[in-house]
């Protein structure tokens, strides 16, 4: 792990702000497809694909996106991309080549009843199937649904306590199929095992701040599968590592332009090849480092 | 990318150069004593820092030249050019950008669209055009009524980068109606700027116009009135179609709220000028507008709408009648005072705030308008509020300032500052100001606003927009906050509230630096918010209202209960904006947020509705000027309008002002509470504001405080009087008939002046002053041409009304008329203007190649044959970037100078290299003992040489060192070295020295030799027996 601070320098460097292939407006979430390529979201509504150098590959829109635009990307077991269209309350599933499956829409309807949403923040899927799809707005909730997208349960809600969230911008999925949450807005991360029929609180960590250990807005997070937790932290401008009990092993990143600075970042992603790519949103790039 | 080029700021200093020569004569001789390689190595050296010292003082720069070009697309979304072919515009531009811009180059392009006003739709930007859908945003903020090239073509300059190219290609049809854009474009010529022009082609189209409607000069009831209509059909008749437009010619006849149909006449208009007349007669003293209009039977055999209406006015004196404005929410409230003034042979009307007056020309059948008790915004939900705008207050006090009608506000809860009318034009008329300035007098507002609306289109903008409304309506004494998100929470003035009244001006600069980012939640920021409010209350404030706005497009995580329910307990109302752009989504939590404090919540999808809500919101602040006091009696004080009227009844409350510090401003009466603070309790005060008169009466007329007042004899007679004084006098002693007409792009008045026996006044002295369409005032002089007819003019650039007023003599009723400039010149017939469009893309740029007129189909979807002209092509003056390198030379001056002091000082042998070499080969093959003495002669000749050369050296710096040589008075250092030396060794060693070699002493051994001899002297001043 290298020592914290804007002196460490990331591998590459890719993008900048632009509507034309491969420029960015505000990429705000991004996902691995099992073929090692890179989907990025951004301010434009457009899916756009990269191998893991930042070359180009081929790019689509999201056809409605007046009220908004999406806000989280994951793969399915199938290897097809799941997208949070955030603020039309529902999750669309795509194929890696920009294919819709209208089929496996979950969710449009605004509200509060199951199979209802606020904004749509991220959608991952287990080892068995079933999918999270997480919200915020009125109800910060998760709700679960199976396979086939029928609502199994829900839990969490608006609120600081432990079990509750405050904008759970994004969930990612362990070997055991427990969610790891970044609870934004209460800056923490809390691990929960919702396996059975109802959710349970397994771990719970993080205060604001913005010590090594604090957080400020985590935005993204990801596991590497050795025993760490990387997150990305919007108002921290910084990628921290920590190990599974909430350790921190050291940040990378400060605020500013420059490489190996972030401004506002809303993502990262984990390769294969143990890179994180850092979707640094306000400076419209990406960054490639490993820690 | 980027060339590299050598300049000089100051290149007349490059002339010191020629002194080098005399330099390497001088110093040539001075150093002959180096040796031939050391001495021209130090000439050179020498010559170094002489040359970079001169580069110093010429300033010597490096000048980078890039390839990069910027082209700004410059688009006239004027109306005189079809909507169709604008929107070929946006087509054109973004397929340009895709097809010519070289990325390699980092080339840029921009957008700066413009119609009256020019606006930037994309700044210079490194990558095809972000135009999405083809919707130009930047035009909410113009007006395409007008073409004002010239403002957009200096928009497009300032927004060129200085690290590129420049050029801008202008997509018009020529037709400027504003400002001269020719005069601007050698300008950006001059300035390296080249020009191409894309010139839009208008076709023939079918058009017609009514070109005026003119009435005669001398009005007067009971009278017939011939009225003309002038119709033009601009329609160019071909072999298949005659041109002939078949429509309906309809005059009406306006005054107040009554509109009479003069003619309602179906006509076939023939190509060219048609002129229709009729006759009607005026029964009533009014000021009336008529209007004709001609409408069409196929929408499709006109073009322009716009053109088909013109305006002339009339006014026929009479009796002066009053307007009276109320508060739509709270209506009726003067319902009694408009009883007792109509009882008194006052006319009255009465008009709702949500059904105000559009134009001058409503106002001007009355003599007196007034406010009663009405706020300038009102309404509950974002889709009823509704206020005077900036223009309606304008009209409002133009009509009296320039037209003499009176203006008089009668007071209640909604009135003056606590109607949010502070710090308009409204507040300069009145004779009181609206605001309290000493905080001691009334408790102070505290007003939070919270910015998060960063997705809304334009959002930056707007959330400008609101703040300053809301800064405005603020009083000096108030304290205002603004939170927003640049990487967290920030306060945008400093730390929390401030004081408005020494920070406005400053506020409202920081304002234009904000650009609020993606607030994630609410929470932190009304936190904030909170500590912001208690901390000026720990202060010591006596903040009475405390408020908050919350603008939001609703994602942002709601606030904590807890937090709600501090700001409830501290009662702090909190209103919230849900401006649509995610939707109904975000719109429950802000609502919720609203219903909870007590605020009130706004659901806008038109953010033109929002500076409406900021000033309604923002006069919450103003409540504490409200003076509630029962039982109050007025301090009267004598005033024309209190003639004759005693024993005022108590009244129970006031709107707190303060009285302007002007002798013009006559004070009647004064409520006795706060005693300690008149200037602040006036009740009565008027003053002559420009020909007009204006009042103001701070308590209401019966309904809420001043009720007594009702029941009260001298009612009648008090605001009969209040009304008549500020009323424009209606009774001339002459009689006077005035007439205008536009003709030539002048507005021409012929007054007529007939005395009672109908003989013409001649040698009066009559001056006039017209407001134009955009409500500003323009002075001009009639002069007598002939017995009783005076003739004044004035140039009328502007399309739509001119009032008139002209002034027959001191006290004298103003004579009023009108005249209409019946449409702007963009919506006349036209045809592309090819001599503008050539002149411009004529145009030379200073170091580059003129420009092109890019010529081709210019329709939707079929823009291609225009893309054939690069408009990236590198021939324009490359963009040059300097930078100084004068300071670094300094400093390689200096160190080249050591250099040269290090040459003629110090000598480095080369004999070590031989030594080593030797020594290494010794040591790898093995050497004989004769080639070790051999080498121990070579050293010590090595040694003799290098002795000689000190000696050289020696001798040659005492050309530049005077005195080195000579002896000198010894130093303490040397003193003290001299004096701990061991007696033995200065015996021993020279004398081994003496031995050897006489030659081979070493220049520290002469200098001792030297310095021995000077303590010997008999004026030494030191002991010689020391050494």
């Amino acid at each position: 792990m290298p020592a914290a601070g804007p002196s460490t320098e990331p591998e590459v460097v890719w993008g900048r702000r632009g509507v034309s292939d491969g420029l960015f407006e505000k990429p705000r979430a991004a996902a691995i497809s099992p073929d090692d390529e890179l989907f990025i979201v951004d301010m434009t509504a457009r899916i756009q694909v990269f191998d893991l150098d930042g070359h180009f590959l081929r790019a689509w829109q999201i056809p409605e996106f007046y009220k908004g635009r999406p806000s989280g990307l994951s793969f399915d077991l199938e290897g097809n991309l799941l997208v949070a269209d955030t603020h039309y309350n529902r999750m669309l599933v795509y194929t890696p080549d920009g294919k819709r499956l209208d089929e496996r829409t979950i969710g449009g309807v605004e509200g509060s009843q199951p199979g209802e949403f606020g904004f749509v923040t991220e959608a991952v899927q287990d080892s068995q199937g079933n999918y999270y799809i997480s919200e915020y707005g009125q109800h910060d909730r998760i709700q679960k649904f199976d396979k086939d997208g029928n609502f199994l349960f829900q839990f969490g809600g608006h609120g600081s306590v432990p079990g509750k969230f405050i904008r759970p911008q994004n969930m990612v999925i362990d070997k055991n199929d427990h969610l790891w949450i970044a609870d934004a807005c209460n800056h923490r991360i809390q691990v929960i095992d919702a396996t059975g029929d109802e959710a349970k609180l397994i771990k719970i960590w993080g205060e604001q701040g913005s010590e090594p250990g604090k957080l400020g807005y985590p935005y993204d997070l990801v596991l590497d599968g050795k025993g760490h937790l990387y997150v990305v932290e919007y108002s921290n401008h910084r990628v921290q590592k920590f190990d599974l009990e909430g350790n921190s092993l050291g940040t990378w990143g400060s605020s500013g332009h420059a490489p190996g600075q972030l401004n506002s970042p809303w993502a990262l992603v984990l390769d294969r090849y143990g890179r994180i790519h850092v979707i640094d949103s306000e400076n419209h790039r990406v960054q490639r480092i490993r820690l | 990318m980027f060339g590299v080029d050598v300049a000089f700021n100051k290149p007349l200093y490059l002339l010191l150069l020629v002194g080098l020569p005399l330099l390497w004569v001088f110093s040539f001789r001075s150093i002959s004593g180096l040796g031939r390689i050391r001495r021209f190595f130090a000439l050179g050296l020498r010559s170094l820092v002489y040359v970079l010292l001169v580069f110093c003082l010429a300033e010597m720069q490096l000048q980078y030249s890039s390839d990069r070009v910027t082209v700004v697309y410059v688009l006239d979304q004027s109306e005189s050019i079809p909507r169709d072919k604008r929107a070929a515009m946006v087509q054109y531009v973004v397929k340009d950008v895709v097809e010519h811009r070289n990325a390699s180059r980092g080339d840029r392009a921009g957008v700066v669209v413009f119609g009256r006003e020019a606006a930037i739709e994309v700044p210079p930007y490194e990558d095809s055009l972000p135009i999405q859908q083809g919707r130009l945003e930047a035009m909410m903020k113009v007006r395409s009524d007008a073409s004002n090239l010239e403002g957009a073509l200096k928009l497009a300059q300032a927004s060129f980068t200085e690290d590129s190219a420049k050029r801008i290609v202008i997509v018009t049809d020529g037709n400027e109606t504003l400002g001269d854009a020719q005069a601007v474009a050698r300008q950006l010529a001059e300035n390296g700027i080249g020009i191409d022009v894309v010139p839009v082609e208008l076709s023939s189209r079918a058009e017609i116009a009514v070109e005026k409607i003119s009435l005669p000069s001398d009005i007067r009831k009971g009278q017939p009135v011939q009225v003309n209509v002038v119709l033009n059909n601009m329609t160019e008749p071909t072999e298949k179609d005659d041109g002939k437009v078949a429509g309906k010619v309809i005059v009406v006849r306006k005054h107040g709220s009554r509109e009479d149909v003069l003619v309602e006449q179906p006509m076939e208009i023939e190509p060219g000028k048609k002129v229709l007349t009729f006759e009607h007669t005026i029964d009533q003293s009014d000021f009336y507008t008529y209007e004709a209009r001609f409408v069409p039977d196929d929408k499709l055999d006109d073009s322009m709408v716009q053109n088909n209406v013109a305006t002339a006015f009339a006014h026929v004196r009479g009796e002066g009648s009053v307007l009276l404005i109320e508060d739509w929410e709270n209506p009726g409230e003067f319902d009694y005072l408009i009883e007792r003034l109509k009882a008194n042979n006052i006319e009255v009307e009465k008009m709702p705030s949500n059904g105000l007056f559009t134009s001058l020309a409503e106002l001007q059948r009355f003599d007196c308008v007034i406010l009663g008790d009405v706020p300038r915004a009102s309404g509950g939900g974002a889709g009823d509020v509704s206020s005077f705008s900036d223009q309606q207050i304008e009209m409002l006090v133009r009509n009296t300032q320039q037209m003499g009608c009176g203006l008089l506000m009668i007071g209640g809860p909604r009135s003056f500052g606590a109607g949010g009318w502070s710090n308009t034009d409204l507040e300069k008329a009145m004779p009181v100001d609206f605001n309290i300035k000493d905080a001691k007098v009334v408790p102070v507002g505290a007003l939070v606003m919270m910015m998060h609306a960063s997705e809304l289109a334009q959002g930056n903008y707007w959330q400008k927009v609101v703040a300053r409304e809301a800064l405005k309506a603020l009083g000096p004494q108030d304290y205002c906050g603004l939170i927003h998100w640049s990487g967290n929470d920030q306060w945008m003035w400093g730390g929390g509230l401030i004081p408005v009244g020494p920070n406005r001006n400053q506020m409202l600069a920081r304002l234009n630096r904000m650009t609020p980012g993606d607030m994630p939640q609410f929470d932190p920021a009304m936190k904030m918010s909170l500590a912001g409010f208690n901390a000026i209350q720990a202060r010591g404030a006596n903040v009475a209202i405390k408020h908050m706005i919350v603008i939001s497009d609703g994602d942002p995580s709601p606030p904590n209960p807890a937090t709600v329910k501090a700001y409830i307990t501290a009662g702090i109302k909190i209103s919230t904006v849900a401006i649509g752009t995610h939707g109904p989504a975000g719109s429950t939590p802000l609502r919720n947020l609203a219903t909870q404090t007590g605020g009130k919540y706004y659901a806008v999808t038109d953010p033109k509705a929002l500076p409406r809500i900021y000033q309604r919101e923002a006069r919450r602040i103003a409540q504490p000027l409200i003076k509630d006091h029962p039982g109050m009696i007025p301090i009267t004080y004598p005033h024309e309008v209190l003639e004759g009227i005693e024993g005022f009844p108590s009244f129970d409350g006031y709107v707190m002002t303060t009285v302007k510090e002007n002798a013009l401003v006559d004070t009647g009466m004064v409520a006795p509470v706060p005693a300690e603070h008149p200037d602040n309790a006036t009740l009565l005060a008027t003053w002559t504001y420009g020909v007009g008169r204006t009042g103001v009466l701070t308590t209401d007329a019966g309904k809420r405080w001043a009720n007594k007042w009702t029941a009260w004899e001298g009612y009648d007679k008090f605001f009969t009087q209040l009304v008549r004084y500020t009323m424009r006098p209606t009774d001339n002693q002459g009689n006077f008939t005035v007439a205008s007409e536009v003709k030539d792009g002048m507005v021409r008045v012929v007054v007529t002046a007939t005395n009672e026996d109908d003989e013409y006044v001649n040698f009066l002295k009559l001056s006039g002053t017209a407001v134009d369409p955009e409500m500003e005032s323009k002075d001009f002089q009639l002069r007598q041409v002939s017995s009783g007819r005076y003739v004044g003019e004035f140039p009328a650039d502007k399309s739509g009304s001119y009032f008139l007023s002209i002034l027959p003599g001191p006290g004298e009723a103003p004579i009023r008329t009108g005249a209409n400039v019946p449409y702007s010149a963009e919506f006349r017939q036209q045809r592309l203007n090819s001599a503008l469009v050539e002149a411009l893309a004529a145009l030379k740029p200073k170091g580059g190649e003129a420009g092109q007129v890019i010529d081709g189909n210019f329709a939707i979807g079929r823009v291609e044959e225009l893309l054939k002209v690069d408009t990236f092509r590198q021939d324009l003056p490359k963009a040059i970037s300097s930078q100084h390198i004068w300071p670094f030379l300094l400093v390689l001056c200096g160190l080249v100078f050591f250099e040269d002091v290090f040459v003629r000082r110090v000598t480095i042998g080369t004999e070590w290299i031989g030594h080593s070499y030797q020594w290494v080969h010794a040591r790898i093959f093995g050497a004989a003992e004769k080639e070790d003495e051999e080498d121990r002669m070579e050293r010590l000749r090595m040694i003799k040489q290098r002795a000689t050369a000190d000696y050289d050296e020696q001798k040659a710096s005492t050309r530049f060192e005077v005195g080195l040589d000579q002896p000198a008075a010894p130093s303490a250092v040397e003193e003290e070295l001299s004096a701990k030396t061991p007696s033995s060794s200065p015996s021993t060693k020279p004398k081994k020295m003496d031995q050897s070699s006489e030659e081979e002493d070493s220049y520290t051994s002469r200098l001792l030799k030297a310095k021995k001899q000077a303590r010997k002297r008999p004026g030494g001043q030191l002991d010689d027996d020391k050494t």
